[in-house]
Formats: C-alpha cells, structure tokens, sequence
C-alpha cells in the first residue's frame, strides 16, 4: 500500500489506465455475450441446472451450472432455459415456476458478468441487450439481478444495440435473426419506439424444427436427437447454389447409415426467408414514402441464424420480387453485433445519465 | 471533510499489513496490485457521498457521515480479520502437516522393530547355555553320565523357551498399543487437516481471490464534440436514458 494508486501490474506499467469498466451484454434466447472495456469477451448457452438433491450438490461441488456445462451433467440437475422465446419463460399462474425461472434468469446474469472479470476496485457500468418483446416484469428481474454485481445498468433492446454497433443509425433496417426469435428493428436516427420493432417467431428453432421433419421423412428408420439436427444445420446451412453435399450419418437399426441431405437443408433454411420479407415489408410500407426506399437498400442481417451462406442474396432477391429491389449486408460478427453494440452505448453514455440511475 | 480523509488515510494506513518484497518472493509472488491510500480513501469518500444525496437535512449529515465511515472501517476491518484468519489456517495446516510426518516416521519404525528377526539370535544364545551346562557337568563330580547332561540340557532350554515367548508376547502387546495409538493420534490429525483445510477452502472463496482484468478507462467516458453525428447519438443516449429512469425509477 502507497500514497499513490501504483499498480505494479505489466499493463498499467506501460502506462495503462484503469477506474471504470463498461459491460455490454447481449441476453439471449440461446446465447448470453459479453463484451467489456477490459477486452473480455465471453459468450455461454442460456443454460441453468441445479443440482436435482443433495448428493448430486457434493459430487458436483457447485451449487449452480451454466452452459456447456450445465448440458454435460443434464442426468443430475434441474435444468432452466430462462429466455425461451425471447421472455423469461413460465407458464401463467405457477408462482413456484415462475419464481424459478426469474432466479435461473437472475444467476446467468449475474454468471455473464462474473465473467467479464470486473476488478473489485472498478466502477462497472453495465448496458444490457435485452429481447425487444421483454415485459415489464421481465426487465425489473433483469434489472434487479444485474444491480447487484455493477454499479449502474441500463436496458436497450437487442437490435437497437447490434445497429449503434455498427453506426447505422439513420435509415435502416437490422434484422437479428435469434434461435427464437426473429427482431426487426427501424432505425431512423431516434430512438426506435413500438412501431419501428416487429418480432417473429420463425428463427433458428424454426430451421431445426423443419429440418428434423424433411429428415424424417427423407431418411426412414433413422434415430437422430434435435441437437444432432441443429449441429448439423450449424455446419451446413445454407441458401443458393449448394457450397458443397451435405453428407451426414444416423443410425438405422443400430448400423450407421449415410444420407445426403443437401436439398433438405437448404429447403429447412428457407422458411426464414419469406417471413423476414413480409416483415421489412411492413416496417417499409408504414415509414415516410420520401425515404423508403433508403431502409430498403440498407438492410443488416445480424443474429446467430444469419450465419447461413447465402441468406443475404437470397433475402434480396425476395426483396426484388416482392418489394421491387434492395440491398441486405451481414453484421461481420453475428455472434458478438449485440454485445459489442451494447459495449458501444455503455461508452458513449453520458455520466450523469448513469449518476442518476444509481 | 478533510479531517475525516486525513483520519480516515491513518486507519487505513494501520491496518495495512506490512510485507517485505523477499517474503512475498518467497511465496511465489511475482506480481502484486496495489491498491492507493488515496483510492481507498476516495471509494469512502464516494460511499458517504452516496449516502448523502439520497437523504438529508444538513443536521444529519455528521451522524451519516460517521455512521458510513463506520461502515467501511468495520468492512476494511473484517477484511483484516478474514486475512489474519487465512493465515492461521495456513500455518495450523503445516503444523498440522509437520506433526503427521513424525508420527508416521515413529510408526514405520515400530513396525520395522517388531519385525526383526528374533531366531537367530536365539540360536547363538541357546548354542551358549548348552556349552555353559557341559562345562558345568564336566567339573561336577560324579556327573559324567551323558544322558543326564542332555536330559538338563533340555530342561533348561525349555524352560528358557517358555520364558522368553512370554516376555516376547508382552512386549508385542505393548508395542501394538503404541503403534495403535499412534495411528489414532494420526487419524486424529488427518481428520483436524482435513477440517482445517474446509476452513482455508471458505475463507479463500469468501474472500474471492478472483483479481479481474483492469479496464483500459480510468474515467467516464460519453460522448465527446460537437458535429451532427455526436447531436444525434446524444438524443439516442437521452432517450434511452429516458427510458430507462422509467423502468428503474418510476419516472
Ligand atoms: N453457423 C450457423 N449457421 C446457421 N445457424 C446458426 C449458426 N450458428 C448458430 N446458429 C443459430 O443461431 C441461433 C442462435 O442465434 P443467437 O445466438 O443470435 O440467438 P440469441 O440471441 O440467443 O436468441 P434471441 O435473439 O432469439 O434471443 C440458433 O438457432 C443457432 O442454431
Ligand atoms: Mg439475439
């Protein structure tokens, strides 16, 4: 200890600053990000398990698992997926469930922030991403779970922070296509309100969901699980022209078996497409007819479900067909647009802004 | 203010732990972070100040300021304690340790004991007493009958025999209490180690020795300039800003 704040670390040493750390955080229907001024990036399944009793409690040695992990050792926890469909998910009326679903919810939190390995010794201010159709119920959990870690958060909807990431604040349309939902988002230099949002319900868990069915009925007598489907989809997927055959194995009968599914996948992949085209459509139709067709050539795909080669062509052509022409760009990092954006914001806050909400 | 930062700078200041930098070597530390007086002093600072924007009427503010200086000291204190606690379920576990090594070292060494070859020895002893009772007989007069040296011969081996397995028995016994109270003293011990070490698990998950990574900023930072882009991203921050006062505070 010394009368100057001396920090004998190799960083600081070369002159580095510390004091203040910014969060960003993108809370996911399938994946929780963070993104932080201290260069950490971290990202973990939405995945919670408790231990089911008392013995699984002492072999695991942990009261609470996230993750990977938590799917790893599924036979002895209690598990939670607390974001399904974009809301804390319960079903109405259960008081216990829901009361459950808002601890699992409030745990990942406050796990996404452990990991951003904040210093003690640091203000942490934390902006976090959280699905457009949260309610309000659902962000006061945020909230409250996110409060006790950092010293101030504030709460922005997921698109909006994947479109201030990438500066394109005026005149576009960012479409963050989740596993469970699909958010379309205006931008038009303000605050987007209601009318600039629209959610659907066709996204990455609408792939899998289709897939599985062609794959049944293409592949008889073969035994696969829905996360074989959706690995499957995560490596192959795709629009167009196929980039390669899609080859897979399952077992029939206990004897592996190979099936080519090329076609299937690409048919699976397709039901995001029109959809996502009459959505823009609306967002489009219902914005200032002078400046339509500006939102209609700056169009974003973010989202871990954007990441299927060649959505981008093929969602303009339907956009051609449909809306009469248009021009759709990938966010570079789908997985990281909606924390890194939500890191951005946290930045440019002013601070009184954050003083205030104390 | 300012008596209570010079005052406060010498309470931290005492509880500070003094570390030479060849003991912290020695301990394998390479690194260390420092955390200034002034900083400490400041996250007080910034604590009462906290506490004061949310209440008060001026006339309570030295019985908050006193109350929140408290706090901090007692915090700052129970970190000491959590420390010093530390430390000495370190050392118990080495003494701990220390002492299970000798106790082991005297058992093995029982247990070597008991098991050395006793017969050969007896065989040199016996070869002994025989010679000793025919040197005897021989200056004996009247004794020279050959059956009758062998027949005492005998006699005086058995009962020697005899003689020696009872003290053999006895002193087995009491080597196997020796050996089995020392394995219960060891069980004792292991068993001491074992709650110890719980103790040093907790104390050093209490005080959570995760350090964190240091963000590049010292300072808040917002947005800075002027220019059309900067106005709009302002009204962006002030309408989340808006939004979020709403959700948080109710207005
Ligand atoms: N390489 C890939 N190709 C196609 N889809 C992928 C790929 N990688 C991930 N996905 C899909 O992306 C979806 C998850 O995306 P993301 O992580 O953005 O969701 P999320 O933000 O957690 O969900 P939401 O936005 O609904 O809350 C999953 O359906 C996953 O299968
Ligand atoms: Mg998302």
């Amino acid at each position: 200890m010394s009368d100057e704040t001396t920090n004998a670390n190799d960083e600081s040493a070369a002159g580095k600053d510390h004091g203040v750390l910014y969060i960003g955080m993108d809370l996911g229907t399938s994946r929780t990000s963070v993104s932080a001024s201290n260069g950490v990036r971290e990202t973990v399944y939405s995945i919670v398990g408790y231990p089911k009793d008392v013995v699984s409690r002492k072999l695991l040695k942990k009261d609470v698992l996230f993750g990977k992990e938590a799917l790893e050792k599924r036979m002895s926890l209690k598990m939670y997926k607390p974001l399904e469909k974009g809301v804390l998910k319960y079903s109405d009326g259960d008081e216990q469930e829901r009361m459950e679903v808002e601890k699992a919810a409030q745990d990942l939190i406050r796990e996404a922030i452990r990991m951003a390995k904040p210093r003690k010794d640091e203000l942490v201010y934390a902006v976090i991403g959280a699905p457009a159709q949260a309610s309000i119920n659902n962000k006061e959990a945020i909230i409250e779970a996110a409060r006790a870690t950092v010293d101030s958060v504030m709460l922005c909807s997921e698109p909006f922070a994947v479109a201030y990431g990438l500066d394109m604040l005026e005149d576009a349309l960012v479409i963050d296509i989740g596993a469970g939902t699909t958010d379309l988002c205006r931008m038009h230099g303000t605050m987007p309100d209601e009318a600039d949002q629209v959610t659907i319900r066709i996204a990455g868990d609408s792939v899998d969901g289709k897939l599985a069915e062609l794959v049944e009925a293409s592949c008889p007598g073969a035994k696969f699980s829905v996360q074989m489907i959706k690995d499957i989809k995560e490596r192959y997927a795709y629009l167009g022209d196929p980039p390669e055959r899609v080859k897979v194995t399952f077992p029939v009968d206990g004897r592996p078996t190979e099936f080519d599914i090329t076609a299937e996948v690409k048919e699976a992949c397709s039901v995001l497409v029109d959809p996502i085209v009459e959505g823009l459509r609306s967002l489009i139709a219902s914005f200032d007819p002078e400046f339509q067709h500006k939102l209609r050539d700056r169009v974003l795909l973010a989202g871990g479900g954007s990441m299927i080669k060649g959505l981008d062509t093929a969602i303009e052509q339907a956009m051609h067909r449909d809306l009469g022409g248009g021009k759709v760009i990938r966010c570079e990092e789908p997985i990281y647009g909606g924390a890194n954006g939500a890191l951005k914001i946290a930045h440019d806050m002013p601070e009184e802004y954050w003083e205030q909400l104390k | 203010m300012a008596d209570l930062k010079s005052s406060l700078k010498d309470a931290v200041r005492k509880l500070a732990r003094q570390t030479s930098v060849d003991s912290l070597k020695k301990r394998g530390v390479k690194q260390v972070n420092v955390l200034g007086l002034d900083r400490i002093v400041s996250l007080i600072d910034e604590a009462v100040h906290r506490s004061l924007r949310h209440k008060l009427l001026s006339s309570e503010r030295e019985a908050v300021v006193d109350a929140t200086k408290e706090e901090f000291l007692k915090l700052l204190r129970s970190n000491e304690e959590l420390r010093a606690r530390q430390e000495r379920a370190e050392e118990e576990s080495n003494n701990l340790r220390l002492e299970m090594q000798r106790l082991q070292g005297e058992i093995d060494e029982r247990v070597a004991e008991a098991s050395v070859d006793l017969v050969a020895g007896y065989e040199g002893e016996n070869a002994q007493i025989l010679l000793q009772i025919q040197s005897l007989f021989a200056n004996a007069k009247g004794a020279d009958d050959p059956g009758l040296v062998a027949k005492v011969q005998e006699l005086v081996v058995k009962l020697v025999t005899e003689q020696r397995h009872e003290v053999e028995i006895a002193q087995a016994a009491a080597r196997d209490r020796e050996i089995h109270n020392l394995q219960r003293r060891l069980k004792k011990l292991n068993d001491s180690l074992e709650f110890t070490e719980q103790k040093l698990d907790e104390v050093s998950r209490m005080k959570n020795v995760e350090e964190g990574v240091a963000s590049v900023y010292r300072d808040v930072q917002g947005l800075k300039g002027g220019g059309q882009e900067v106005e709009r991203k302002k009204e962006l921050m002030a309408g989340l800003f808006a939004a979020n006062m709403k959700l948080q505070k109710g207005g």
